[in-house]
């Protein structure tokens, strides 16, 4: 019945950039399908370690469906839910961001030829990734590494060249976790632009807002029809709710960045670092953090070396020591450079907060260190 | 951005970006205990004939195996066909330099960084104040102001080192001199046949009588040195605008994205190493920050 | 030029000493006298009981500490308008705690430290303004000496 009208109404309807349509949720598979003969990777939520993991998935019954996250500090469980939603589980302690900006990369290998050194560059391979699952606040997460990576006056090879090949399904959020704050920094619970196609998921049927030209490309090729205005509805109110439902915050976001500048010496940072590991996990887990480190291993006849590239952490210990000693020698001093980089001096560096609310940091900080918490506690002292 | 129907829209540039360009050492000279001038020329002719910088810049200096190090211009600006840099063994990769030899290739990447605002500056009184290896970021400096005396009013150069022995570039103090460049050093240990200063470079502003309407003060040094040298040259009422300094962080790409030199808001590679007080000021006296 | 106009005129190019009255003036002078030095020529030894304040006019002068190992070592250079000798107006300390030394040529107004010590005594507020002055210097030789312990431009210890 319902493809039938479908094909009828497709003549109709003409799809453009911010179309609305409804898919059955079988017709994701159709989708997988198609980008996978595109020569896309497939990447999306899969369940790896007891936990949401984004990995490749092949088709639909990849999907954790029917799974339900529960997230507090320093807690993360799956289990089943009473539900059949493929997305309805929250994102484990990984991000895109390992897949535009991979944890270690090549970037070149050298070779000693006739007293001098002859290098081999690590040319970008041609990856295309197709991103199924993208959350609103980690859509935003993208778009902060994009400022980080790709300026007028520096474009990272690996980053950019994955980065303009991807495209981006995201998943508006109906069901946000208690760690989620996406609300403070405007990032979700849902997204508005920068996407190639997103998803609302409703009990029977996926509703897909259209975000770019492939997008519609892609919608053309799978059966769709015009979103009802009844689910237009339903996909409306639930949203409402579901922003209600974001309650942790950040007591007026605007300000952080000026508060936090105005509070280095701030006795809070002692009780912080106290209680901080500098373990290193929320730089991680964070999907804008983006230092890295650099470093050459050669072999033993010392003719051959490789030049790789890592994640770094501000919370390690090498990451600011220099000739004379350490700049921060101590956890304090890391937590404070990581938090004021996060939410404050990175507006003055990329032009917005550096922060996403997506709450990994969160659930994923051994000592249950809550960086809404955190923030509120600076400003309330010395207000 | 996203769509899958058209080419990336990159711009390519893994070579220059990441992956260094090669440079012969045509040149080494001792400057001090474990401290040399390596004298370079790229291997490639073409780069070498385009290839520009500022005073105050820096390149990253490659040795395979051993990794980057930042390492600031240390020759003459108008002079680009060899590029000094002069370079104190203190780790990884300065170490491995110690054993490098003429003709031996190493690897490029820059120049990176903001300049000394000398152009800003001209018919005014300038104050050089360097220490240790910190002369290396300055000599430049020096060099383009001897290229162009007239238009620079006094020019004092205050300088100081561990030891007598280790005041780098000494051999040129008198030509310094004879272009009206006032040279005065001291040093934190001596003997009997110094005949010079004993202290550290704030204490020569004593000796010096300043038209601080004019001056502008450049200073470059380990950091303790250099808060000491903007307190002098507070106390006479120097402006923080015009007062500059050259910081030193950990570094790793010279581009602003490996994250590791940043200082508040600045990547120290990309907006500074060189920053007026008035930049650094919020920060300048915060622990471990 | 007799002994006397040399001597204020030498008194009268020293800045400080343009804070004083006539009279604090004219004091100080009946005190001072000026000495010159010949390159090498040692000044006051270590311990010596000799209590002269010295104002260098002209030259340098050496501070140093002898030490059997390290043989002379440099404390301080003390250049035209530097005060040496300062230890000589406190109360406790009644001998040389450094040598000096002329390392050029040189000219130097030396105080008689005891006269000053009982000028300083019998009227305070000239009292306070050598005192005011002594404290300068040394608060500025204290900052030189933190500096230099920091030894900054030591090499890194290794890592
Ligand atoms: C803009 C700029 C300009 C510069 N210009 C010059 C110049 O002209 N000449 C010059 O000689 N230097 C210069 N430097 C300094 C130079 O870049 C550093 O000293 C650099 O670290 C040397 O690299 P390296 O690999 O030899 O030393 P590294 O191996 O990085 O070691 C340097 C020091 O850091 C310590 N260290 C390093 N990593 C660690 C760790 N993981 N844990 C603990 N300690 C560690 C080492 O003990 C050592 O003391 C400049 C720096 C900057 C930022
Ligand atoms: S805040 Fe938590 S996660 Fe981050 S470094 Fe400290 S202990 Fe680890
Ligand atoms: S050196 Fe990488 S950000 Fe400055």
């Amino acid at each position: 019945m319902h493809t039938h009208k479908v094909i009828e109404l497709m003549t109709e309807m003409n799809l453009t950039i911010g179309s609305k349509v409804s898919i059955q949720k079988s017709e994701l598979n159709h989708l997988i399908t198609l980008l996978r003969d595109f020569g896309y990777e497939t990447i999306g939520p899969k369940i790896h370690n007891q936990a949401i993991s984004y990995a490749v998935v092949e088709q639909l019954e990849d999907l954790p469906q029917g799974y339900s996250s529960e997230q507090e500090r320093g807690y993360y469980r799956l289990h089943k839910g009473n539900h059949n939603r493929y997305f309805g589980a929250a994102p484990g302690s990984d991000s895109w961001k390992k897949f535009l900006f991979p944890p270690r990369s090549t970037l070149f290998s050298a070779e000693r030829e006739n007293g001098g050194w002859n290098e081999t560059i690590n040319r970008e391979e041609n990856k295309k990734f197709a991103f199924m699952g993208v959350r609103p606040c980690d859509l935003s997460a993208i778009n902060i590494q994009d400022r980080v990576f790709i300026r007028e006056d520096y474009v990272d090879p690996i980053y950019s060249t994955r980065r303009a090949k991807a495209l981006i399904i995201v998943v508006n959020c109906l069901h946000p976790s208690s760690t989620c704050f996406c609300t403070s920094m405007g990032s979700g619970p849902q997204a508005t632009s920068g996407f190639d196609l997103s998803l609302t998921e409703l009990e029977d049927v996926f509703l897909v807002e259209i975000g770019s030209d492939a997008g519609i490309a892609l919608v053309q090729q799978i059966e769709w029809a015009p979103a009802s205005a009844n689910y237009l509805q339903i996909a409306s109110k639930k949203m409402e709710k579901s922003m209600q439902a974001v309650t942790r915050k950040i007591d007026d976001p605007q300000s952080v960045p000026e508060m936090l500048l105005a509070n280095l010496d701030h006795p809070h940072w002692d009780e912080v670092g106290s209680r901080c590991l500098s373990c290193t996990n929320c730089t991680l887990a964070c999907p804008t953090c983006f230092c890295w480190e650099v470093e050459d291993s050669t072999n033993l006849a010392g003719n051959r070396t490789q030049r790789t590239r890592a994640w770094d952490s501000c919370f390690n210990l090498s990451y600011a020591a220099q000739a004379g000693g350490n700049i921060r020698p101590t956890t304090r001093s890391r937590y404070r450079q990581w938090l004021t980089h996060k939410m404050g001096t990175w507006v003055e560096q990329f032009g917005e907060s550096g922060c996403v609310g997506c709450g990994r940091c969160i659930v994923w900080c051994p000592a249950k260190i809550d960086i809404t918490e955190e923030v509120n506690s600076l400003r309330e002292v010395t207000a | 951005m996203n769509s899958m129907l058209t080419e990336p829209t990159a711009a390519v540039k893994i070579d220059s970006l990441l992956a260094p360009y090669w440079a012969e050492i045509v040149e080494i000279v001792p400057e001090a205990e474990g401290i040399v001038t390596i004298w370079l020329r790229f291997l490639d002719q073409t780069l070498q004939e385009r290839y520009s910088f500022a005073a105050g810049q820096f390149n990253m200096l490659y040795l395979p195996g051993y990794g980057e190090a930042a390492i600031s211009i240390s020759s003459d600006p108008q002079r680009p066909e060899l590029i000094g840099h002069t370079i104190r063994f203190v780790g990884n990769v300065t170490r491995a330099v110690s054993r490098l030899q003429i003709g031996d290739t190493i690897g490029v990447r820059g120049p990176f960084g903001t300049a000394w605002p000398l152009e800003t500056y001209q018919g005014r009184d300038i104050v050089i104040a360097a220490g240790g290896i910190g002369l290396a970021s300055l000599r430049p400096v020096i060099y383009q102001i001897l290229n162009q005396r007239d238009l620079y009013g006094r020019v004092v150069l205050l300088y100081g080192a561990r030891t007598p022995s280790d005041l780098l570039y000494s051999t040129e103090f008198s030509t310094w001199e004879d272009n009206q460049v006032e040279v005065l050093t001291t040093v934190d240990r001596a003997d009997e046949s110094w005949l010079g200063q004993v202290g550290v470079v704030p204490m020569l502003f004593y000796r010096l009588r300043l038209d601080t309407d004019s001056t502008v003060v450049f200073s470059c040094g380990p950091e303790i040195m250099m808060r000491f040298v903007v307190f002098e040259g507070l106390a006479r009422r120097i402006p923080h605008h015009r007062i500059y300094l050259s910081l030193e962080r950990n570094m790793k790409c010279g581009q602003g994205f490996c994250g590791h030199c940043q200082y508040g808001p600045f990547f120290i590679c990309k907006d500074g190493p060189v920053y007026s007080f008035d930049q650094l000021e919020p920060f300048f006296n915060l622990e471990d920050f | 030029m007799n002994a006397q106009q040399e001597l204020i005129a030498a008194l009268q190019s020293i800045p400080w000493f343009q804070d004083l009255s006539d009279q604090h003036f004219d004091l100080i002078c009946s005190i001072t006298h000026l000495v010159n030095v010949d390159q090498d020529t040692t000044i006051f030894s270590e311990g010596d009981k000799e209590e002269n304040l010295y104002i260098v006019l002209e030259g340098r002068v050496a501070v140093e500490l002898f030490s059997s190992v390290q043989g002379k070592i440099r404390i301080y250079t003390a250049e035209p308008l530097d005060v040496i000798g300062w230890s000589t107006l406190t109360p406790v300390i009644r001998q040389r705690t450094a040598s000096a030394r002329a390392v050029l040529d040189s000219r130097l107004a030396a105080v008689d430290g005891r006269e000053l010590r009982k000028l300083c005594d019998q009227d305070y507020e000239l009292g306070y303004i050598i005192m005011r002055r002594i404290a300068n210097v040394i608060a500025a030789r204290l900052m030189i000496t933190r500096l230099q312990l920091l030894d900054l431009y030591a090499h890194p210890q290794g890592d």
